[in-house]
């Protein structure tokens, strides 16, 4: 019997049993004074209809997930190694000598027209309005913090920061602060672009000239209270920024040149061409980024600080160089959110905003420029659908859950992430190689 | 001193904390020569290594570096990459490549040039930066013939064998341009095939592209048989110097190797 417990299947049917109990506590109901223990009947009593298809209890669709989740698992462990070593090109594919890596400019064309068209074909206000405010400006957010993490491999906490320095730069810019805007008249929030974009990169070097000399977690902290701060003077600096009421009176972005004008109004859709635009923009200046010179500095600091300085790489220089470069697309990002929705307030900008973007970063696969993008659509996608139709049951905040969960799914079976890039990968299957060792013993204990 | 001299090391004391890692070292290298320290595990080698490049930094003591074009830079006080910009390559005891890149990339970063910001220049390839790209491709691939990779080139870093590892921080370091290589055990985890390939590849480096070598090694039969000259550490301070000859017969080195008997002492 005792043996029949340690077989390594049973004791991982066993820990994913438990998990499926701790979850069923954790999205149950909650207990009260005369019912201390309802979270735990209650979970298990209530029904709820599931994607609006079928109703039954809650306990039966957990158990049937694991079960699941069980049975891929047994089969990974069982034909797992035979299918990597087949599919895997993770160790035979560097880059070749002289060899043009193939952009694939027809298909980038193929899905840039699809984007284009896109709010056409879906033709309904609430999704047009949530290209923008769910998905483009949230991509925009991503493929900028992915340098930052992802290229040069600085793990930074407080990249919201640079989003809300975006955003307060335009409420400035435009007269809407209680402070005075610059040159005493106000500008076209079209017009803050630039100063956005200049204020971002001046605070991504300000906080990075003396953050970045720290390492791993040192940084990680360093840059959450710099977060921190940003909004915390935004809350309490009530002169200059209004405050914990923020501002209301964001004026709507004209673009104005000689005989060519345009006003950008109500309409969402075309804040969804300048936030497409924008996007686009920087997937081009960060996929050549990567490729350049810079791109492989980046890549050798990340890979061995230490070999890199001794090839007289400034890790320092180039590491407050990703900070500012990251940092652009975040202003950008906020000069559109403060442009289209006319307000702003401090709480927008909390730590859990920086964590969302580092999950759709770590999801889509760190440093991997179309990884990331398809990340990014996909999670604000499926958010933005659960917060406009929530199936029965749900709220907002659940949402972390499943993300959660997707996540540890993901760091077990695609730890690269959903569209690694190949380096990544083959880092992660390096650093598995040269920690021989079962993959399971980090869950299991090791004699597994 | 002359401008013969590439390193000049005077009274150097290394501390950390109360732990005294070099005490009082003094020590130069001629331009052109194949020099070893060798010493005991923790006799303070490779913090002197670390010294010279930059990567630790000496309370007392100065250290120079005579450059070929006549300026000189004192180490003390210099970021490790501006020692490696200066002219100063390295490899490391436990090797450190990129692993995860080409063989061909791992050279190719270090023939690069990372001095300047050229952010928008490197983004556009404008055409002098796609000139000093070909460049960079040119050198690297001009390195690996050289030290042997050339075969290797699109293999990953991590599937080479220790002694092409080697090999490969080797053509790194020299990708570099510099004009001292310092080589922090090169033989190690090598086979003696394999020893006597690095052996004749250093004199190479040196001969054929007039490149100094540093050299720590704990292997005595490829120091005997390739240093011109030796220095003994033992305890953070320098025992003994000479030619290998001299230090095979020097009474104090086989004291340091082999520990004191009483009368010998007495």
């Amino acid at each position: 019997m005792r043996e029949f417990f340690q077989r390594a299947p049973i004791r991982r049917l066993l820990v994913i049993l438990g998990v499926v109990l701790v979850v069923e506590l954790i999205t149950g109901p909650p207990g009260s004074n005369e019912h201390p223990v309802a979270g735990f009947t209650g979970s298990y009593h209530e029904a709820a209809s599931y994607f609006g298809l079928f109703r039954t209890q809650r306990w039966v669709v957990f158990l049937t997930l694991a079960l699941v989740a069980w049975g891929i698992t047994e089969f990974w462990n069982w034909r797992g190694p035979t299918i990597r070593a087949r599919a895997s090109d993770a160790l035979a594919g560097p880059r070749q000598v002289g060899e043009k890596r193939p952009v694939r400019v027809g298909f980038a064309l193929v899905l840039l027209v699809l984007a284009i068209l896109l709010p056409h074909i879906v033709n309904n206000a609430f999704w047009q309005s949530a290209l923008v405010t769910y998905v483009a400006i949230y991509v925009l957010l991503a493929i900028g913090l992915n340098v930052v993490v992802g290229f040069a491999g600085l793990l930074d906490l407080g990249y919201v920061a640079f989003y809300a320095i975006g955003a307060y730069t335009t409420a400035w810019v435009t007269g809407a602060l209680p402070t005075p805007p610059p040159f005493g008249h106000a500008l076209d929030a079209f017009w803050a672009i630039p100063f956005a974009v200049v204020f971002v990169v001046i605070a991504g070097v300000l906080l990075g000239a003396p953050t970045l000399r720290l390492r791993g977690d040192y940084l990680a902290i360093v840059t959450l209270g710099f977060g921190e701060i940003i909004t915390i003077f935004a809350n309490n600096l009530y002169g200059i920024t209004g405050g914990s009421t923020g501002t209301k009176q964001i004026p709507h972005p004209v673009f104005h040149v000689g005989p060519i004008k345009y006003t950008w109004g109500l309409a969402p859709v075309p804040y969804y061409y300048l936030a497409l635009g924008s996007v686009v923009l920087f997937l081009i200046i960060f996929s050549l980024l990567q490729r350049s010179r810079v791109g492989r500095a980046w890549t050798a600091i990340r890979e061995d600080e230490v070999a890199a300085e001794s090839l007289g790489i400034n890790p320092l220089k180039f590491k407050v160089m990703a900070f500012a470069v990251g940092a652009a697309s975040a202003g950008f990002a906020g000069v559109i959110t403060a442009s289209a929705d006319n307000f702003l307030f401090p709480s927008s900008f909390t730590l859990t905003f920086s964590i969302n973007i580092l999950v759709l970063v770590i999801l889509g696969g760190m440093g991997s420029i179309s990884g990331v993008v398809v990340g990014a659509v996909i999670i604000q996608v499926v958010q933005a659908y659960l917060n406009h139709t929530p199936p029965a049951g749900y709220q907002q905040p659940d949402l972390y859950i499943y993300v959660g969960a997707l996540l540890i799914t993901m760091m077990i079976f695609r730890p690269a992430g959903l569209i690694p890039s190949r380096q990544r990968r083959r880092e992660i299957t390096l650093y598995e190689k040269s920690h021989e060792g079962h993959p399971d013993e980090a869950l299991l204990g090791d004699d597994v | 001193m002359t401008a013969e001299n590439i390193f000049e090391v005077e009274h150097v004391t290394l501390r950390f904390g109360g732990v005294v890692s070099l005490n009082d070292v003094s020590l130069f290298q001629k331009r052109g020569e194949i020099l070893a320290v060798i010493g005991p595990n923790g006799a303070g080698k490779t913090s002197l290594f670390n010294s010279l490049t930059g990567v630790y930094q000496p309370q007392e003591g100065t250290i120079v570096f005579h450059r070929a074009d006549g300026r000189s830079m004192s180490v003390i006080g210099k970021k490790p990459h501006r020692v490696a910009g200066a002219g100063v390559a390295r490899t490391f005891q436990a090797s450190r490549m990129f692993s995860a890149l080409s063989t061909f990339d791992n050279v190719k970063i270090g023939a690069e040039d990372h001095r300047g910001f050229g952010v928008v220049g490197a983004m556009l390839r404008g055409p002098r930066t796609r000139h000093d790209d070909r460049r960079s491709d040119e050198r690297t691939a001009e390195l690996l013939r050289f030290v042997g990779l050339a075969e290797r080139a699109n293999v990953l870093a991590a599937s080479l064998s220790y002694g092409e590892r080697r090999r490969l921080e080797i053509a790194r370091g020299l990708a570099t341009g510099p004009e001292v290589l310092l080589l922090d055990e090169p033989a190690a985890g090598t086979n003696p095939a394999e020893k006597l390939d690095l052996a004749r590849l250093i004199r190479r480096v040196r001969d054929e592209l007039g490149v100094t070598i540093l050299l720590i090694e704990h292997d005595m039969k490829l120091v005997m048989s390739l240093a011109e000259r030796l220095y003994v550490l033992n305890f953070g301070s320098v025992i003994a110097e000479g030619t290998p000859a001299e230090i095979r017969a020097n009474p104090v080195v086989i004291e340091a190797y082999l520990g004191t008997s009483t009368e010998a002492s007495a």
